[in-house]
């Protein structure tokens, strides 16, 4: 055999064996389905509306944040509450959970781009502040799906200024994004590893059996009345004609809004908000606050992205469920300070809404999200109060 | 760039576009190789190709000139400036800050609180390998094992060459110099082989950064684990550094034989040691052949009843060479000590029936002590310092240990269990039978492709190989 024919008989196996690894990735990936699970596909789906968005003809409000904003914010009530008022007003929820601000920043580039590539403009931007997804806990435990979504929501632009600081990164993301469909093998070692070894849950505090029976014979009762309330929904994560969020009491049957006050009665047990408590200082150090600055920096940006598109920017910090999470003294100047830090370098005075009169700890689902129907609702109509003038 | 990164694949695809197309004379295969090497160390850090040239050129002429001495005197001073300038390199980057700091913790001792700024250099990768690889040729040359080679790109080539640059195996100048000479064509049956090693170093990469969850919880937060959960993080070290260093190894070696060179065997299943001895001709064999023949043999070796002193300069400095920190000279101390003992052991009367035995189960009871010994050897290596080490060896022997016991330690215990005694099977049969399955090419291609699979889709290439800061 001569040189080159060798030579190329290696460079076939070489290729050959990689295509067909590629092949069988490729495959893999489709049938675990994973880029339809979570916040993956709620995030996906909701960048593939914008070309949809931006061709609405109403005044557009998009309220942009974490799972807090995702609960706590009901634009088809906002909408309709100033509709009646003449406003001719569409608005959408970008609450995303688990999406901290540094993936947040890429999207909102995201967001902007589309806005200004259409020349249109927001009328509202409302920006959620959530201090507990901004701590070092909380970038900590992102780390596994940094890759993800960086491949996912940057631009190539970006991925490209990325490889210019380091070549190999850069190599893996653009290698992430057009071979690997945005499904990082971290994505994949992590998934399996919660599948073999379940995380483990605070389960320090038990309610009786018959609590915890209860507890799920109502959750199965619910889920029997989606099914009977919405009959033919093709369910996704984010769902234009729902503009982003859940759904709205008008829908719901009489016999589905009394199961969801006994379903968040019997979940408001002390042993339910301690064990979630617990859960939430050790995932997000919600009550120390130690900030990431790399985060605090990226929630500046994401409210200087926005300020280039929209003609008003608020930024807001949620109701917070105070009987449960308390800030340490410490929290607390932390807290201050990044509120401080955030202020002066966008020139916009953040709105506590978190110990609001109108919320009480009992329209919470847990320690921290608003529940649905009973706090969503009040949040939501004490926003078209504090925002109907801008509209 | 490492091995097990898709730039690396891309780099290496049209590398070998080049290498086996385009450029078909040896002359410019050389040029070829130099300059790939360079941008794979580069892609690193560009500011370190000068150090990594400068010593390349700085003992090629070094190695001229003691050919070219007359007298036994020139060539020792030629080979001690060759000493100079590479131990100089490593002490410099490598050692320097840990002198001072030292130096600073020793006076405190004393009452005297000096304020010693320390240099915080970054430490060029593979500086421990090249420097060593380097200095084997001048010192050859000197000792007259071999003769000072003609052409310098060659040396430059054969230094740089980047599927062993950064993590080893340590090639000797007379094994890889004539090799770069003249490069031969891979035959297929070593490009298989390539291939094999390729995929099976993929395999025991991903295994070992995989160890590495319930390794790093053992060493970095020990307080509150079990005595099962800290044995399990000590066991799945033991693993992750076999894994990584050896899987590292064993891509180096595949990707040099499709390129048509041959580098040695580094590791020979090291876990079936039955003795620290035996373990050392199994474990990172470049690295121990080279503290044998360069430091050992030049201490006086086994003569003059100084053997146990010189196995333990041999030990400690070795230890040295992984870091510069306490803890791997605690674990090169330990290592001269166990090697110690069981030369003095094997002298003795009563135990010389034990060590000829052939039985099987002497052999497992050797193997056993064996392998806890250097399970115990891992937790100064891996420790973050002396005081953890004492406190991880404490906890692994306590059985008054109130911790409760986590969540799947058991079955992690053993999955990480069967995870090393598995990679050692593969390797051994790796050695000892590979051609059986390179003659069965279904299955040959259909398991790499499979393994890789596999590998790429859950190996995190963002996890260095832990052998680079060496």
């Amino acid at each position: 055999m001569n040189e080159r024919m060798i030579y190329a008989k290696i460079l076939f196996a070489i290729t050959l064996c990689a295509g067909v690894t590629v092949a069988i990735m490729q495959g893999f990936i489709a049938i675990a389905d994973a880029k339809n699970q979570g916040v993956f596909a709620r995030t996906s789906l909701a960048r593939e509306a914008l070309p949809q968005i931006v061709k609405e003809p109403h005044d557009l409000v998009i309220f942009y944040g974490s799972s807090m904003t995702r609960a706590g914010f009901s634009p088809r009530l906002f909408d309709r509450k100033l509709n009646e008022m003449g406003k001719n007003v569409k608005s959408f929820n970008y609450g995303f959970g688990g999406l901290n601000p540094y993936f947040q920043d890429f999207l909102s580039r995201r967001i902007k781009d589309e806005f200004v590539a259409n020349d249109k403009k927001l009328k509202l931007a409302m920006i959620e502040f959530n201090p507990f997804q901004t701590t070092q806990t909380r970038w900590q435990g992102a780390k596994p799906v940094v890759d993800s979504f960086l491949s996912m929501l940057a631009s190539d632009a970006e991925l490209f200024e990325i490889a210019k600081q380091d070549i190999t990164r850069g190599t893996l993301l653009f290698n992430i994004r057009y071979i690997r469909n945005n499904i990082s093998s971290e994505i994949i070692t992590s998934s399996f590893g919660r599948g073999i070894f379940p995380p483990y849950r605070w389960r320090q505090f038990e309610d009786t059996e018959e609590v915890q029976q209860a507890r799920r014979e109502i959750g199965r009762k619910l889920g029997e009345f989606f099914e009977k309330d919405y009959p033919d929904l093709n369910y996704q994560d984010w769902m234009y004609e729902w503009q982003g969020a859940g759904t709205i009491p008008e829908e719901r049957s009489e016999e589905t809004l009394t199961a969801f006050e006994e379903y968040y009665d019997l979940n408001q047990t002390d042993a339910q908000m301690k064990n979630d408590r617990l859960s939430r200082i050790r995932s997000a150090d919600i009550e120390e606050l130690n900030f990431e600055p790399l985060l605090v920096e990226s929630f500046i940006q994401i409210v200087k992205n926005f300020q280039q598109f929209s003609d008003k920017v608020e930024v807001i910090m949620l109701p917070r469920n105070t009987k449960w999470i308390t800030n340490t003294p410490e929290g607390k100047k932390r807290l201050a300070d990044a509120v401080k830090q955030i202020e002066q370098a966008t020139g916009i005075t953040i709105r506590d809404h978190q110990h609001l009169d109108i919320i009480d700890p009992t329209m919470f689902s847990d320690t921290t999200h608003l529940a649905r129907y009973r706090g969503d609702v009040p949040y939501t109509e004490y926003l078209v109060e504090q925002y109907a003038n801008d509209l | 760039m490492i091995f097990n990164t898709p730039i690396f694949f891309w780099f290496f695809l049209i590398f070998m576009i080049f290498y086996g197309l385009v450029f078909v004379k040896q002359k410019a295969k050389v040029y070829l190789v130099i300059v790939a090497s360079l941008v794979f160390y580069g892609a690193w850090n560009y500011a370190f190709i000068p150090l990594l040239v400068g010593s390349a050129v700085a003992d090629y002429f070094i190695a001229q000139a003691i050919g070219n001495s007359d007298s036994q005197q020139h060539k020792k001073r030629w080979v001690t400036l060759s000493l100079v300038i590479n131990l100089g390199i490593l002490a410099t980057f490598k050692y320097a800050d840990f002198v001072l700091v030292s130096v600073a913790d020793l006076l405190s001792v004393f009452g005297y609180h000096a304020s010693i700024d320390t240099l915080g250099w970054v430490l060029p990768v593979g500086i421990s390998f090249y420097t060593f690889q380097s200095l084997s040729y001048t010192i050859d040359v000197y000792r007259g094992d071999m003769k000072p080679r003609k052409g310098l790109l060659e040396f430059v080539a054969a230094l740089s060459f980047f599927p062993q640059l950064v993590a080893g195996p340590i090639l000797r100048a007379r094994h890889i110099l004539p090799q770069m000479h003249a490069i031969s064509l891979p035959k297929w049956d070593a490009v298989k082989h390539g291939f094999l090693l390729i995929t099976v170093g993929l395999l025991k990469k991903t295994g070992a950064d995989l160890l590495a969850i319930p390794a790093q919880k053992a060493f970095e937060a020990h307080e509150n684990l079990s005595t099962l959960e800290i044995w399990t993080g000590v066991l799945a070290f033991a693993g992750q550094i076999y894994g990584d260093f050896s899987g590292y190894t064993d891509m180096a070696i595949g990707i040099a034989l499709l390129l048509g060179f041959s580098i040695p065997l580094n590791f020979r299943v090291p876990y079936f040691a039955v003795s620290p001895v035996d373990f050392w001709r199994r474990w990172h064999i470049s690295l121990s052949s080279w503290l044998k023949d360069y430091l050992y043999i030049s201490l006086g070796g086994n003569r003059n009843n100084h053997r146990t002193r010189n196995v333990f300069i041999t030990m400690l400095l070795g230890g040295l060479w992984h870091g510069a920190a306490w803890t791997f000279v605690a674990w090169g101390a330990f290592h001269g000590l166990i090697i110690t003992l069981t030369h003095y052991l094997a002298g003795l009367k009563v135990f010389a029936a034990f060590n000829s035995g052939n039985n099987k189960l002497i052999t497992m009871v050797k193997w056993a002590a064996t392998f806890y010994l250097i399970l115990i050897g891992w937790v100064f290596f891996r420790a973050t310092d002396i005081t953890s080490a004492i406190e991880i060896l404490s906890a692994m022997h306590s059985f008054t240990n109130d911790a409760e016991l986590g969540r799947h330690a058991m079955a992690i215990f053993i999955m990480t269990s069967v995870w090393v005694l598995l990679v050692h099977i593969m390797d051994f049969y790796v050695i000892k039978g590979a051609d059986k399955l390179e003659k069965k090419p279904w299955l040959f291609w259909f398991l790499i492709i499979l393994i890789q699979s596999i590998c790429i889709m859950v190996g995190e290439p963002s996890n260095e190989f832990i052998y680079f800061q060496f």
